[in-house]
């Protein structure tokens, strides 16, 4: 598999590799007395999850040239879904099938829109940022008398997946996403519509069909995401929740080396990508700095990894351009 | 067609609300001062959204976008809030905000222009950067100076909005419309490389429009301090998308090369009447729809945007 990967790629993901051993080592040593190492790592796995999920949908649709900022919104969505079903009396396995299904539904939709309207996907999902948290609330307010802005969920058996299996549902899911992108065509096809859409044309591929199928990877890799991210919480707050969760995704996604323009990228460093940004806002924790301050360092850090990157592509891109 | 299709709309838009509202009338003079007081309200209450909607139009038909202005906004606002009360405000917070804000914009200029990043994720990282700073400068605190600066709330009030809105609309649009720089932006709104085979200074030109943005959030900011008269790390949030989903109803492309000033300005009033008309109908929403009224205007945006963008896609696809 790494034979497939540029120079560029290959330079990225041992560079994550080394930040994050380095970021490990400084939790290490930034970790106070009664603190265990093993804590940290046991409890990175559930808490890195939905960020990691959502980011191999997320590098899907950013291989094939578009993206999707509604993610958050949607998980928002389904997790009001998700709450109503809890509250309403569903047994866990149907309000779990809801959530997954609500998300995928919605991703497609956007795929629909993008392809239907021939409008840049950014803007599509700008849209649908506002329009599905505005959706949530609303079904909030006419599922559930005297609504006041939280849906709680304080059965213990509906927190199962984000709580307990968290971690193993990751594990497995890496597993199989990474094998699915060594040996699979669709990704490669992603891969090949980010790169050029008239080379693929004429190679007697669909596009539409393409971009349809990564934003429906997309939708039940988010499900997954989704549902760990909605069963991690006591209380679900369709005004507030996952807030900015989409910046985090696209950050992790393009720190692992995928070009935000298409057509370049892997799985695996996505996941590097959203274990770096997670290890340093533990560092941040661990070394006592104020929480006020850790949105505007994760801010930053995004804005200057995506800046660097763009300004090592500069080149490159500017003899495509007047070549 | 679109010329009349925005004032239609927005009367419309205007009239059903004040139906809506249950406002009872006497005679005729009753219904022009109501009117007058409801455009002049209208006028100050959106005074931001269109200072920062001509900003948004220059730098969509630049074929960019500025997602931050919000937090722009809310950031110059905080900074000005932290300074002491009093007359002195007036030479020690005011000039400060004005030199933060263009830098603030300079910023984005300068990410977009000299590293490269594609606008929109540029201005969403600066967005999410510039709230942070928020949090650092007001952390949980509300601050309020501004009521006890002589002057300061002139600029809340219907004379003062008007005084600025039209110094930027009339005197910055006229200026505007008949200049190369005009032309500049549009062309490298159009086609960038061709823009740089005819030797426009694409970088400099495109640093200078995201500059001018911060400058206008700057005017922003004092008229949503003086209106507002307390300031909240939080304030100001979902602020761009009002702006960007007005400046798209003006008929301004997402894709850049084409986009009116005329057209921002009839876009705000009419996302600002919307925004007023549904708070004015809550008593009438509680009592006739299941669910809060005011919900209903985050479903309302998005629509918008996307019949906007869908719209002015059309109209430029028949054009070619």
């Amino acid at each position: 598999m790494l034979t497939r990967l540029s120079p560029y790629l290959r330079q990225r993901l041992a560079f994550l590799v080394a930040g994050n051993v380095v970021l490990l080592v400084a939790i290490a040593l930034l970790l106070k007395q009664g603190a265990s190492f093993s804590d940290v790592l046991e409890r990175c796995g559930p808490d890195v999850a939905p960020t990691v999920l959502a980011g191999l949908g997320m590098t899907g649709v950013i291989f094939t040239g578009a993206i999707d900022i509604s993610i958050a919104s949607i998980i928002v969505v389904a997790g009001t879904v998700f709450g109503i079903l809890v509250q309403r009396g569903g047994s866990p396995a149907a309000c779990y099938a809801a959530c997954v299904l609500v998300t995928w539904l919605l991703s497609m939709v956007n795929g629909w829109l993008v392809r239907g309207l021939r409008v840049p996907a950014i803007i599509i999902t700008l849209a649908g940022l506002t329009f599905y948290r505005g959706l949530a609330l609303v079904i909030a307010d006419m599922a559930i008398p005297s609504f006041t802005g939280n849906i709680s969920v304080p059965d213990e058996a509906f927190h199962g997946p984000g709580k307990v299996y968290g971690g193993w549902i990751l594990v497995a899911v890496l597993a199989g996403a990474l094998a699915w992108e060594a040996f699979a065509r669709v990704p490669r096809r992603w891969l090949a519509l980010g790169s050029s859409e008239e080379a693929c044309r004429l190679a007697g591929l669909n596009p539409g069909r393409i971009l349809q199928s990564a934003f429906c990877a997309s939708g039940l890799f988010l499900g997954l995401a989704g549902l760990i991210f909605v069963t991690r919480v006591q209380a679900i707050e369709p005004a507030r929740m996952a807030l900015g969760f989409e910046l985090q995704v696209i950050g992790a996604v393009v720190l692992g080396g995928t070009n935000i323009f298409g057509g370049e990228g892997c799985f695996a460093g996505t996941v590097l990508g959203a274990l770096f940004l997670y290890f340093t806002a533990q560092v941040l924790v661990y070394a006592g700095v104020n929480p006020y301050f850790q949105e505007a360092v994760t801010g930053a850090l995004i804005i200057g990894v995506i800046g660097l990157d763009c300004a090592l592509h500069r080149r490159r891109k500017l003899l495509e351009e007047l070549a | 067609m679109r010329r009349w299709v925005l004032p239609l709309l927005l009367l419309a838009e205007v009239a059903l609300f004040t139906a809506i509202g249950g406002v009872s009338f006497h005679g005729p003079g009753d219904v022009a001062r109501y009117f007058a007081s409801y455009f002049g309200d209208l006028l100050a209450q959106s005074a931001p959204v269109l200072l920062l909607g001509f900003g948004m139009t220059l730098v969509l038909i630049t074929a960019g976008i500025d997602l931050s202005v919000g937090s722009m906004v809310a950031l110059v606002a905080a900074v000005m809030a932290t300074r002491p009360s009093g007359p002195g405000f007036w030479w020690t917070a005011v000039p400060l905000g004005l030199v933060l804000a263009v830098l603030l914009g300079l910023t984005n200029g300068g990410l977009i222009a000299w590293l490269d990043i594609p606008p929109i994720i540029a201005t969403l990282g600066t967005m999410i950067f510039y709230r942070g700073l928020c949090f650092v400068v007001l952390g949980d605190a509300e601050k309020s100076p501004f009521i006890d600066v002589p002057g300061y709330e002139w600029f809340g009030q219907f004379s003062g909005v008007a005084i600025v809105v039209g110094l930027v609309l009339v005197g910055g649009g006229a200026c505007f419309v008949r200049s190369r720089w005009r032309r500049e932006l549009l062309m490298l709104g159009g086609n960038r490389v061709a823009a740089r085979y005819a030797a426009i200074p694409v970088n400099r030109r495109l640093c200078e429009v995201y500059g001018l943005v911060g400058l206008l959030a700057f005017a922003a900011a004092l008229c949503f301090t003086a209106r507002n008269s307390s300031v909240s790390a939080s304030s100001l949030t979902g602020l761009e998308l009002k702006v960007i989903v007005a400046v798209v109803l003006g008929g301004t492309r997402v894709q850049g090369g084409a986009g009116s000033i005329v057209g921002t300005f009839f876009g705000v009033l009419v996302v600002a009447a919307l925004d007023e008309g549904l708070r004015g109908a809550a008593t009438w929403g509680d009592r006739h729809l299941p669910f809060k009224i005011s919900h209903l205007q985050y479903l309302l945006l998005g629509a918008l945007l996307v019949a906007g963008v869908w719209l002015n896609t059309r109209a430029g696809a028949d054009k070619k």
